[in-house]
Formats: C-alpha cells, sequence, structure tokens
C-alpha cells in the first residue's frame, strides 16, 4: 500500500515538476524563442537549399481536352 | 513607298474620339454608343439608327483626374478614358455599351453610370455579362445578355429596328469591311509586304472608331490601291515580327517598333484586327443573334477564356499567326497594371520560343507610351538578337530565343 | 500605517493593487503591453498575465491543449501514422515547416489583452480553423505522391482553387474529399508567418511576372513555380474569383498542374437574373466533370445533408451578427470574426465548425444573459471594409488595445449571406448559383459599385462609427473606386482611416506603418489618447 502512494506521489511530483517547466516554457515564451532562434532559421536554410524541379522543365500541350457537357 | 491616298485623313479621324464622322452621323440623326471591349460586337452597335464608336483617349499623357478616382496604380487605359470623359471628351455618346471583361475598363464604365459625367441628358449606361468559356451553355448564356442589355436597349431607347432582317443588313455591312480590312492587310504576309503596319493600324482603329458606312468609300479605294502599290526597292526594316498582348490603340507604338527595324506584319492585341476582322457566317437554321454571338465568342483569343484547351491552344495560335505571316519574332506587349496580359505576356515569353521556336520579346509599357526610349532600346537589342539567330540559324547554330 | 511613498500610496494601498492586479490582472490602461515585446521579433519577453483565472486558462485551456491537439489532430485525422506524415511534410514543404510550428504565436498575437469570455469565444474560434487546416494539410499528405502518399487516396481527392466553394462537392463527401490548393500553403500560412509568402511573391517575378499584380495571385503562382504544392489530386477545379488576377494565375498555375482541368467560372453582373441559369449550368457540368473523371456518381442525399448542416452554420453567423449589431454583449474579437467566418464560409460544412460553434454559442448567450461586455474600453464601434492585410489581420486586436477601436464586423464575414433551400434540385442548384456568385473578395466587389457602397447600410446596422478602409494597394478593383469613396467619406462626414497594405506582401507598407498611420489619425484628428501608449511605436518587423 506504501508503495503504491509512494509511486502515486512520484508519478504526481513528476506530472507537477512537468505542469511547472511547461508553465515556465509558456510563461518565458520558451517556444517563440526556441522556434524563432532555432528551428525556423534550420529549416529556412534547409528549404532555400532543396533542390526544386524546374518549373519550365514542364511541358505545355496545346491539344488538351475540351472538357464540356 | 507611295503615301496611301487616305492615310493623312484616317490619321486626323483618329485624334479625337468625336471626329467630323461622328459628328456627321449624329447630324443625320443617328446615336453613338460607345465600348471599349471586343466582348460587345461592333456589328450590334452597327444597326441602322445608330454606330459603334470604340473608346480611345488619344494624346492623353497625364490623367490627373482621373488618378484621383481610380489612383494612379490602375491600368492607364482605363484612367486615360476616365480623364477623356472627365474633360467633355465623350460627352457625343448617347449610351455606353458596358462589359465588366477587365477590372479597370469596367470601373470607368461604372464611373459613366453613377457620375454626372456625360453631359448628355439621355445618355445611359447598360451591362451585358460576358462569359469565360466557349461552350454551349456560354453561347445561350451570351446571346440572351445581348438580347436583353444591347437590342432591347437599343430598341427600348432608340426605336432601333432590332429585327433578324435588320441585323442581317448590320451583319452584311459589317462583313464587307472585314472583307476590306482582311484584303489589305494580306498584303502583309508577302515576303515583301506592301504596308506597313503603322498603316495598317490607322486603318483598322479608323474602322472602329467611325460610323463604318462613312469610311467604306475611302477602304474600298485604299484596297484598290494596294493591288498596285510596289515595296520600297531596299526595304527599311531588318526582320518582320508579330505584335500580341494587350491594349493598344496607338499606331504611334506600331511606328516606334517600325523605326527600330522591324516591320510588325501581324496585329494580335485589343483593337487589332487578329482576331476582329473576320467575316460573321450565318449557318443554316441559326439566328443571326446565335451566330453572331458564336462568332464573337469563337473568334476571341482574350485571356480571360478559362478552359484548359483555349488558355493553351491561345499559344498556339499565336504561332500560326506567326507562320501565316511570316514573322520573324513576337514582340508581347502588357499595358502596366493588366493583371490578364501580365500573366499571359509571361507564360508566352516562356513557352513561345521554348515550344515553337518563335524568337520572343516581351515588353510592359503605359497606354500613351512616353518612355519610349527604353522601348527603342529593347525593341532595338530584338531586332539585333532576331538577326543574329538568323545568321546563327543560316550556320546551323541554335540561339537562345528570348530577349 | 505605514509611510506613503512618492506617488503618496501607503504599502496597505500598495500590496492591495499588487494582489489584485495578481488576481485579476492589471486595469487596461496600465497594462503596457509593449514592453512585453524583445524588439524586432514580435516575441515576448514573457507573456502577459491576464490575472490568475484568464492566465491559466489561457495556459490550460488555450497554450496546451492547442499544442496537444495539434499533434491530437493529426492521429484523428489520419491515424497513428499521422504524425509521422506530418514530419515528412515539414521537411519537404517550406509553408508547413515555417507556418504550423509557431502557431501559437499567431494565438497570443490575435488574442493580445483580452479577458473572461471575449477570450474564450475567440480562442475557439481559433482553435477550429487550425484543426480545420490540420485536418486539409494532412489530407494532401496522405494523399501526396511526392513524399510516398498513398495512390488510393490520391484517387480520392480532388483539388480545387480556394475560392471554388466547398460546398460544391458535397455530393462526393462519403467517398472522396476535396481539398483547396491554396488556402493552407498560401491564405493560413500569410497569417500564421508571413515570412513564407515573400518566397513564392519572388518566385512569380523570377519568370517575368511584373510586381504590379495582385501579390496574392502572385504568391499563389509562386508555389506552383517553386514547386511546393503537393501532389494530391489527380483533377482540378478552377474559378474566375476573385478578379482578372485570378484568372491570369490560373495559365500559371494550370502549366504546372498538367493534369484535367475544368474551369467553372461565375459570372460578374450577379444581380442579373439572366445569368443565374447559366451559372447553375456551370456547375452541373462541373459535377459531370467529376462524375466522369472519377468514375464516382453525384448524390443528391449527400448534397442535401451537407447543405442542410451548412444551414445551420449560416444561422449561427446570423444570430452572432444580431448580438453585434445591438448589444455590446459581442465576445469575438475583429480578427477572429474576420478569419473564421472567412475560412467557415468558403470552406463549406465540416464537423469542426459545428463543434465550435456550440461551444461559441453557450458563451454568446451567457455574454448576453448577463450583460458581459468583452470590450469595456472602446471608444468607437468600428467597421473593416474592403480585403484586409493578410499579414496584419490582427491589427484589430492592436488597435483595440492602443485606441479603444472595436473592429465589430468587416466586409468579409458579411459576403455569403444566405441559406441554402433543399426542398428541391431546382430551387437547390439556383441557390447554390447564388451563394457560389457571393464568394469572399467578390460579392461587394464586382456585379456593379453598387455593392461596395453597401458600406453605408452595414454601417448603419450594425451601429458603427468609424471605418476602416483597407486599401489594398495592388487590388485593381478597390483602387479603381477609391476616390468615390473619398468623396462619400467627406460627404456624408464619416471618419474613415484608409490603410494602405499589399494582401500578404509586408515589404510593401509594414504593420509598423499602418500602426503609424492609425496612430495619426487618431491623435490629428480625432484628438485622442492612447489607451496604452507602449502599443504605439514598437519594431516587430522580424516577427511572425
Amino acid at each position: 500500500m506504501k508503495s503504491v502512494w509512494k509511486t502515486l506521489g512520484i508519478v504526481f511530483g513528476i506530472l507537477t515538476g512537468l505542469y511547472i517547466v511547461l508553465f515556465l516554457v509558456f510563461w518565458f515564451d520558451l517556444d517563440g524563442k526556441a522556434l524563432f532562434y532555432g528551428v525556423e532559421p534550420f529549416l529556412k536554410n534547409h528549404y532555400d537549399k532543396m533542390k526544386r524541379k524546374d518549373p519550365l522543365d514542364v511541358e505545355y500541350r496545346t491539344d488538351t481536352e475540351n472538357y464540356e457537357y | 513607298m507611295k503615301d496611301l491616298k487616305h492615310l493623312i485623313e484616317m490619321e486626323d479621324l483618329l485624334q479625337q474620339a468625336y471626329n467630323k464622322l461622328v459628328k456627321e452621323a449624329q447630324e443625320e440623326g443617328r446615336k453613338a454608343i460607345g465600348y471599349t471591349c471586343y466582348f460587345m460586337p461592333e456589328v450590334l452597335l452597327d444597326l441602322e439608327g445608330c454606330f459603334g464608336v470604340r473608346l480611345r483617349a488619344p494624346n492623353c499623357t497625364s490623367p490627373v483626374m482621373a488618378t484621383y478616382y481610380m489612383s494612379g496604380r490602375t491600368c492607364h487605359y482605363g484612367r486615360s478614358l476616365m480623364e477623356r470623359a472627365l474633360e467633355g471628351g465623350f460627352n457625343f455618346l448617347d449610351a455606353q455599351m458596358a462589359t465588366e471583361t477587365c477590372t479597370v475598363t469596367c470601373r470607368f464604365q461604372e464611373h459613366l453610370g453613377r457620375m454626372d459625367i456625360i453631359q448628355n441628358p439621355n445618355f445611359f449606361v447598360e451591362f451585358t455579362d460576358i462569359p469565360f468559356k466557349k461552350t454551349e451553355n456560354s453561347v445561350l448564356h451570351y446571346q440572351k445578355q445581348l438580347q436583353a442589355h444591347v437590342l432591347d436597349k437599343l430598341h427600348e431607347k432608340f426605336g432601333i429596328d432590332v429585327s433578324d432582317e435588320a441585323l442581317m443588313r448590320a451583319i452584311e455591312r459589317h462583313n464587307e469591311v472585314c472583307r476590306l480590312v482582311r484584303e489589305i492587310g494580306e498584303y502583309r504576309k508577302l515576303d515583301v509586304p506592301t504596308i506597313t503596319g503603322y498603316e495598317f493600324a490607322v486603318i483598322q482603329l479608323t474602322t472602329l472608331t467611325c460610323p463604318k458606312d462613312k469610311i467604306l468609300g475611302m477602304l474600298r479605294e485604299t484596297a484598290e490601291e494596294m493591288k498596285t502599290r510596289k515595296p520600297d526597292l531596299k526595304p527599311t526594316w531588318k526582320v518582320k515580327v508579330c505584335v500580341a498582348g494587350a491594349e493598344n490603340d496607338h499606331p504611334d507604338f506600331i511606328k516606334l517598333i517600325e523605326s527600330c527595324g522591324a516591320l510588325v506584319v501581324a496585329d494580335r492585341y485589343c483593337y487589332g484586327s487578329l482576331p476582329g476582322r473576320e467575316e460573321i457566317v450565318v449557318e443554316e437554321g441559326q439566328t443571326p443573334l446565335e451566330a453572331i454571338a458564336r462568332h464573337y465568342l469563337n473568334t476571341s483569343c482574350c485571356p480571360r477564356f478559362m478552359p484548359q484547351d483555349i488558355m493553351r491552344g491561345r499559344k498556339k495560335y499565336l504561332a500560326d499567326i506567326c507562320a501565316e505571316y511570316k514573322a520573324d519574332g513576337l514582340i508581347i506587349e502588357s499595358n502596366k497594371f493588366c493583371e490578364y496580359w501580365s500573366y499571359e505576356r509571361t507564360i508566352d515569353a516562356l513557352v513561345i520560343p521554348r515550344d515553337f521556336g518563335i524568337p520572343t520579346c516581351s515588353i510592359e509599357k503605359e497606354y500613351i507610351n512616353s518612355a519610349s526610349g527604353q522601348l527603342r532600346t529593347r525593341f532595338q537589342a530584338f531586332v539585333e538578337s532576331v538577326e543574329l539567330k538568323k545568321l546563327h540559324a543560316e550556320k546551323g547554330n541554335d540561339h537562345d530565343e528570348t530577349e | 500605517m505605514t509611510k506613503p511613498n512618492k506617488t503618496g500610496k501607503t504599502l496597505l494601498t500598495r500590496t492591495k493593487k499588487l494582489a489584485s492586479d495578481f488576481w485579476n490582472g492589471k486595469p487596461h490602461e496600465e497594462r503596457r503591453l509593449g514592453d512585453l515585446y524583445i524588439d524586432k521579433t514580435g516575441l515576448y519577453k514573457h507573456r502577459e498575465w491576464r490575472g490568475v483565472k484568464d492566465t491559466m486558462y489561457y495556459f490550460n485551456n488555450i497554450w496546451l491543449y492547442n499544442y496537444a491537439h495539434m499533434i491530437g489532430d493529426m492521429v484523428k485525422y489520419s491515424g497513428p501514422k499521422g504524425p509521422m506524415l506530418f514530419l515528412k511534410g515539414v521537411w519537404r514543404y517550406r509553408w508547413l515547416g515555417q507556418t504550423y510550428l509557431p502557431v501559437m504565436h499567431w494565438f497570443d498575437r490575435g488574442l493580445e489583452g483580452m479577458r473572461g469570455e471575449g477570450l474564450r469565444a475567440s480562442a475557439w474560434h481559433y482553435r477550429a480553423m487550425v484543426s480545420e487546416t490540420i485536418r486539409q494539410f494532412m489530407r494532401m499528405l496522405e494523399a501526396d505522391q511526392k513524399t510516398g502518399g498513398s495512390k488510393e487516396i490520391y484517387d480520392k481527392t480532388i483539388a480545387h482553387d480556394e475560392t471554388v466553394w466547398g460546398g460544391i462537392f458535397y455530393p462526393w463527401r462519403d467517398r472522396m474529399d476535396d481539398v483547396p490548393l491554396q488556402m493552407i500553403p498560401y491564405f493560413v500560412t500569410c497569417h500564421v508567418n508571413n515570412h513564407v509568402v515573400l518566397n513564392y511573391i519572388d518566385a512569380a517575378q523570377s519568370i517575368g511576372l511584373p510586381g504590379d499584380p495582385c501579390p496574392m495571385c502572385q504568391a499563389e503562382a509562386g508555389i506552383f513555380l517553386q514547386d511546393d504544392v503537393p501532389e494530391y489530386y489527380p483533377i482540378v477545379i478552377t474559378s474566375n474569383e476573385a478578379c482578372d488576377g485570378s484568372v491570369g494565375t490560373s495559365v500559371l498555375q494550370d502549366w504546372m498542374m498538367n493534369r484535367p482541368l475544368f474551369a467553372m467560372p461565375q459570372p460578374m453582373q450577379f444581380d442579373d437574373p439572366l445569368v443565374q441559369e447559366h451559372c447553375a449550368r456551370e456547375i452541373e457540368e462541373c459535377w459531370k466533370f467529376i462524375e466522369e473523371q472519377t468514375g464516382e456518381p453525384f448524390s443528391w442525399n449527400e448534397l442535401k445533408k451537407h447543405l442542410e448542416q451548412q444551414n445551420q452554420l449560416q444561422e449561427f453567423e446570423w444570430e452572432k451578427w444580431e448580438v453585434a449589431a445591438n448589444t455590446d454583449y459581442y465576445p469575438i474579437n475583429g480578427v477572429a470574426q474576420a478569419l473564421y467566418r472567412i475560412y467557415q464560409s468558403q470552406d463549406g460544412d465540416r464537423e469542426i465548425w459545428h463543434e465550435v460553434d456550440a461551444r461559441v454559442k453557450k458563451i454568446l448567450e451567457k455574454c448576453v444573459e448577463k450583460k458581459i461586455n468583452s470590450f469595456p474600453k472602446t471608444r468607437h464601434r468600428m467597421i473593416a471594409w474592403s480585403c484586409a492585410p493578410l499579414y496584419y489581420s490582427h491589427w484589430c486586436t492592436w488597435a483595440y488595445n492602443c485606441w479603444g477601436l472595436n473592429c465589430i464586423i468587416n466586409m468579409d464575414s458579411l459576403m455569403f449571406n444566405m441559406t441554402i433551400r433543399t426542398d428541391s434540385y431546382e430551387n437547390t442548384l439556383q441557390d447554390m448559383a447564388l451563394y457560389h456568385e457571393w464568394a469572399p473578395m467578390r460579392r461587394m466587389a464586382v456585379g456593379g459599385m453598387h455593392h461596395i457602397f453597401e458600406l453605408w447600410e452595414y454601417m448603419e446596422k450594425f451601429h458603427c462609427d468609424m471605418v476602416m478602409m483597407y486599401d489594398q494597394l495592388q487590388c485593381k478593383g478597390m483602387q479603381g473606386v477609391h476616390g468615390l469613396f473619398e468623396d462619400e467619406f467627406r460627404a456624408r462626414n464619416i471618419h474613415a482611416i484608409w490603410m494602405p497594405h499589399a494582401l500578404p506582401d509586408k515589404r510593401t507598407v509594414s504593420r509598423s506603418e499602418i500602426r503609424g498611420i492609425i496612430n495619426d489619425y487618431m491623435t490629428t484628428i480625432m484628438h485622442e489618447e492612447p489607451l496604452d501608449p507602449t502599443l504605439l511605436e514598437f519594431d516587430d518587423s522580424e516577427g511572425w
């Protein structure tokens, strides 16, 4: 019984700790800061370097169907 | 080449919308009906008792008042028309047959309806809805619109005879003008054309802006004159080009191109003759109005059409014209702030050289080309590049086709 | 008694004040929201303290709830593989990666300074938009052939212009799905992270497109030119809405899409009874195209079912307008009202809209019943007219906090102002045609100038005393009527602030310049003092 309480206490402690950490992330806008200074520049760099299909390679058929019903 | 007999007179007629022939026709009791777009069939406005005037604003360089109403960020053409209207230049109009076919001309025409601009107490503006497709549904819609908003209004307001017989007669008269313009235009297909692009533009514009019966004589004589007209011994041009694109009602723009060594042999732009001067054919079983509706929808190459086959087919049409008129290159133009042609021009400039091998010069211009120096530089460079391409082709080399 | 401090307040008074500020949040005039920003970035030194109840509501029911649901929704819509699909999408598509991660900052910007029921109702609107956005991009990713999506789902997904109303596809909702091409990659993106769209505008101009057409259309073309649209659809439906630029864009898009495309344009002169049959027939042709291309038959029952559900959404919207127009108890702020309404009415019937409307209805009823004014510092009731700057749709939140300008309603909200009859096929088709003609950016913009001047009637109806006149510098339709508006404002003696902008492109007129224009008007013309002077000037040029 004691160990159950202890486990529950630990779980409660962890959840409380997590909750407090999340509140601090929220309060100090750490999510925004991480995204702004870390994630976005990294992704932007990735997208900028990404090899993309040259749009001018796409064929241009002039004999497409007439969709009339 | 020897000067065309009626060219100067035609040039004079283009100096203002209310020219002497318009005045004459009105004095005879006929009604002057303004319009701006190919989608308003001129043949309907040329019924007995009235005549169509496709609006222009020649020599309008600074549309100050219109800029107040329409801001400086709209098409110069629409604003110039507005300016001319505010100046009183369109007070002769009895009605405006309007279309919501491009935003800025639509806004201009809405201003005519909302504000007391046209000093003619009986003046009215009537809008017709124009379809974006060429399907049977669109033809039927267009036909109904023309009946309700053009024919019924002309009859109701001015007592114009809009019977099938009257329409047939209007078609006949219209077709004669078309035949003559096309006949004159055919000389542009010669290896060494016997008419310049400028001369042809003046003739074509005259047919759009004057009562047609009043210029028939001049057209007939010009067609006759063309039969014996000889080209210059030494051509003044280096290459032949097709001009395509947005609204252009200034022959001086064509003159500018030709002064750079490019003879304009085909005119696929708003106010041009391709399309525009094909004869209307009334098939068996068709009413004249149905034939007219079909004709204007089927012949139009406006970038406003949205079906896939039509959007794509327009590129082929341009290539076909270049081949038919033996053009060495294509100048594709759009007016600043014209959204339809901005896109169409961009894609034409990419696809036409790539898929059809036609050298293409893509330019953006104003309604009145005050920046002619810059344009001249562009055209001269293009002419040089086309000449070079010809040389390379003779030597069997390929060449980048877009200027 | 303790000694008074410099301001003459005793320790007890100060303690009471501190306790009150802690418990209730500071009074409006003392908030100094501008001090919270980190210069240039739009980030917060710390988030706003709104009092215990509202701060904890924001933390638990908005911040945590939405972060959790952003993952939950991926699973809800695509099953356990959802998060992985999302990550693949983030790696492949710029608009996804750069936009949907900072989404909570979009909430922050729109909900700044809000309290109580207003905070709750507005946040629910945001929640619905996020959920529907996730549904749409998850469908795209599930079907996306570029990132290894399912061919089976690809075959059952129809793409359409974002300006084609989702209701057109109701007859197949039980077997297939429809996803607009630009709604997520372009439209929503601009609101959440305004940097992303600049890549697409530049891409369009890089192939020679001039800079003057509507930047929305340019961006929509640019997404295709950058090869940044998922390959999720075998067929496409396009439309001429809202303007010449949209028609022009479709030429470029068609080239890049290179697959069967059906154009379903709407008539321009929509007041004309003669055009309705033509429009209805276009819709029918579109249905035949879908049947022919997909082999799936049209279902009247599905159409009827969804239209009836959609009518419920419209009826609630009318209730909302009624409260907004005639009371001070409307709990939804200007940006939530505008974005939710345009999104929902264009998208059509989806489960999330009903879910959120039910929640908002409770809040709305509570506000009316208990006479709760969510915007107690309102000095002017504004109506916003014409199309809004997408990169600064939350200007109304700032304007209320700084000046007490309360944006009650906006033009786009008023577009689809009708329910659709379902008593017979003919009546349904007729109403659908009209509904479709009344699309956003179209209902007031085309079909005659008198529509755009319906402003005066709506001003009266919503009891507004000021106009925020959006001045989209590259919208030819609105620029073309500029002078008449000036004349009318003068003649009617209406206070109107012209807000210049370039829809998605912040480089033309920045947020800061927009604020400057409003500040100037409020000080020099209205001779008013700001409620929160720290919001007058700040630099958020690099912010999302």
